[in-house]
């Protein structure tokens, strides 16, 4: 009996656990963002310098006036990183939001037209998702040239397929509910049925694919920075380690300073969306 | 029905093989400017008017574009991408010489996520819901958001500066005549950093897999038949769940094998290490665009090989594919 109650108590522990951690995450997640977002609106007023003047001698150790040092010409590294987040969260947003426009249209008309055009987009997508990915990013940055334009647009245009894929199958399934029947019956026309009835039902879904995508193109972002191939103008978390590299900064004391930060930033910027994402897709389809 | 489903899988690598192809073929051509600076490297202001349309000739840039694109595709099936702009050496002697060490750590790398990766999600999946299941779960998730170029000059500053354990760049000491064993030790203690690296940026996929798979199974009907029928855990576990379980993860892992290819390009540039993913990184830098090109087309090789490898190993890990 006693036996019993005890296994019945730890079954409803663990499901209480299981249902909290999604919420526990996604909270997480929002204020990671939610402070970053902080820093970037407000980092003019954060920073104690301009992180593109020469504000000091360079190479300098972390002291009252630099918290983080100075790098390679004397400018201060603590500004660099606080303003290193709006290059990262407009990067990030912005890309996610060109993949996403992308992502729900091939989506919902590969999932609303399933038979012909459908299919063929679908192989579209399959050709995309096999390509590596990586090569390809970096081969195109390269030919277009560093602007931040272009880096929005080279990581927006090679990340949609994942969110068309999830967004078809859905729209897959909403296609022969019975209200989208009978809007089609009555003579509704596809667009209308498709705008009114078909897209507002994949908003969820959409937004747990936009989440997981900012998250993707920031660590995407910072990668192409670090290889030299970002805006050269902007200071992001990814070109402040490509010049930490650069000049051999993680080879001597310096990278207590000068590596660690930015890095661990984009890690948070990343994981905070990352966490966000896990939330929502828990909540449409649990798999804890 | 498989032999259809094969034919369709080898359209589609062709596709991509043709998609491939194509971009590398336009993207010179379509960017604006002058395409003769980035298809044959000259600095083309520098150049008289005569010096040009000699260049044009020879490269053929005054060919229809039909013409050039034909001619493309016949370069590369005699396995001719051209010579670098830099070292003016033949492209394909520079891959040759610096695939095999991207195919050791990558090769190395797999493994050990592979292994990692696999026995922490049946873990995982096993104590579902348990507190260590949810900190597993938890820390892979923040594993995934590491930036791996950062956690390699990190393992760099740890491992090779502060404690002087391991080299910090290349794949053997530069200008040493070791030999047997000395040599054997130099090759893997400079793979050392770079696989670590590598392999934990790529645990949490395989991770991820295995554990959402192998829920999957233990929710199946046989599972419980099997335990009903009074089979103990350990025979559920390896009869029945692992058995069912494994043929989805061989499939993934043998599609990350491809992209844990690419994701060379940003560890060896840590890393200095000298294998396919640095040159990328070296034509980039040194705007030496065939050989940028034609790297491409070799890791786009091997993302198709390793999906035909998976499409080929499916049916002999699991038969109910073979009758389907």
């Amino acid at each position: 009996m006693t036996d019993a109650g005890d296994q019945n108590r730890a079954a409803r522990r663990t499901a209480r656990r299981r249902s909290r951690l999604p919420t526990v995450l996604g909270l997480a997640g929002m204020t990671i963002v939610g402070a970053l977002l902080v820093t970037a609106v407000f980092a003019p007023w954060l920073a104690p310098y301009d992180p593109k003047e020469r504000v000091a001698r360079p190479f300098l150790f972390p002291s009252a006036e630099h918290p983080l040092g100075t790098n390679d010409v004397g400018h201060d590294l603590l500004s660099e990183i606080i303003f290193g987040s709006r290059v990262s969260l407009l990067v990030g947003l912005v890309a996610a939001t060109v993949a996403l426009l992308i992502g729900t249209t091939v989506g919902v008309v590969a999932g609303y037209y399933p038979r012909r055009l459908g299919s063929t987009l679908m192989r579209g997508v399959d050709v995309i998702l096999i390509l590596p990915f990586l090569p390809l990013l970096i081969v195109l940055a390269a030919y277009l040239g560093r602007s931040l334009l272009n880096t929005i647009l080279v990581i927006g245009l090679l990340i949609w397929a994942e969110p068309a894929r999830i967004i078809r199958s859905q729209v897959l399934s909403l296609r022969s509910r019975e209200y989208v029947l009978a809007a089609r019956s009555m003579g509704a026309p596809d667009r209308w049925t498709i705008l009114r009835h078909i897209v507002p039902r994949t908003a969820l879904l959409a937004t747990g694919s936009f989440v997981r995508a900012v998250s993707g193109a920031i660590l995407l972002e910072a990668a192409l920075s670090f290889l030299g191939l970002g805006d050269p103008i902007q200071k992001s978390w990814g070109s402040t380690l490509y010049w930490a590299q650069t000049r051999g900064a993680f080879l001597t004391p310096a990278w207590k300073w000068w590596v660690l930060p930015p890095g661990l930033l984009i890690m948070l910027a990343s994981l905070g969306f990352a966490l966000i994402a896990f939330s929502l897709e828990e909540r449409i389809n649990p798999r804890l | 029905m498989t032999r259809r489903i094969d034919l369709r899988r080898v359209v589609q690598y062709g596709v991509v093989v043709v998609v491939a192809v194509t971009l590398n073929f336009l993207l010179p051509r379509l960017m604006p400017g002058n395409p003769l600076a980035l298809i044959a490297g000259v600095d083309v202001g520098m150049l008289t008017p005569d010096q040009r349309a000699e260049i044009v000739a020879r490269v053929g840039l005054d060919a229809p574009l039909w013409q050039q694109y034909l001619r493309y595709w016949g370069d590369i099936f005699t396995g001719d991408f051209g010579f670098s702009f830099r070292s003016s050496r033949p492209i394909v002697d520079m891959i040759w010489e610096r695939l095999p060490w991207t195919l050791l750590i990558t090769g190395l790398s797999l493994a050990v996520s592979a292994v990692v990766g696999v026995l922490l999600g049946a873990l995982s999946a096993w104590r579902r819901g348990t507190k260590g299941d949810l900190s597993l779960l938890s820390g892979m998730i923040s594993v995934e958001s590491l930036p791996s170029f950062w956690l390699g000059m990190v393992l760099i500053s740890l491992f090779a500066v502060q404690w002087g354990l391991l080299p910090s760049f290349g794949a053997v000491t530069p200008a040493s005549d070791l030999e047997g064993w000395a040599h054997l030790w130099d090759i893997i203690s400079h793979a050392i950093l770079p696989v670590t690296a590598l392999s934990i940026v790529g645990t949490p996929g395989v991770y991820m897999t295995m554990r959402y798979s192998m829920l999957e199974t233990l929710g199946e009907d046989y599972i419980r038949t099997a335990r009903a029928k009074g089979a103990g855990e350990r025979r559920v576990l390896f009869g029945h769940v692992a058995r069912n379980t494994i043929a989805p993860v061989i499939t993934v892992l043998a599609i990350r094998l491809g992209f844990a290819f690419g994701g060379t390009v940003i560890i060896e540039t840590v890393f200095s290490y000298p294998g396919l993913g640095r040159l990328v990184f070296e034509a980039v830098a040194g705007r030496d665009y065939p050989v940028m090109q034609a790297a491409f087309l070799v890791f786009t090789g091997a993302v198709l090989v390793a999906n035909l490898t998976a499409d080929l190993l499916y049916p002999l890990i699991d038969p109910r594919s073979r009758t389907s």
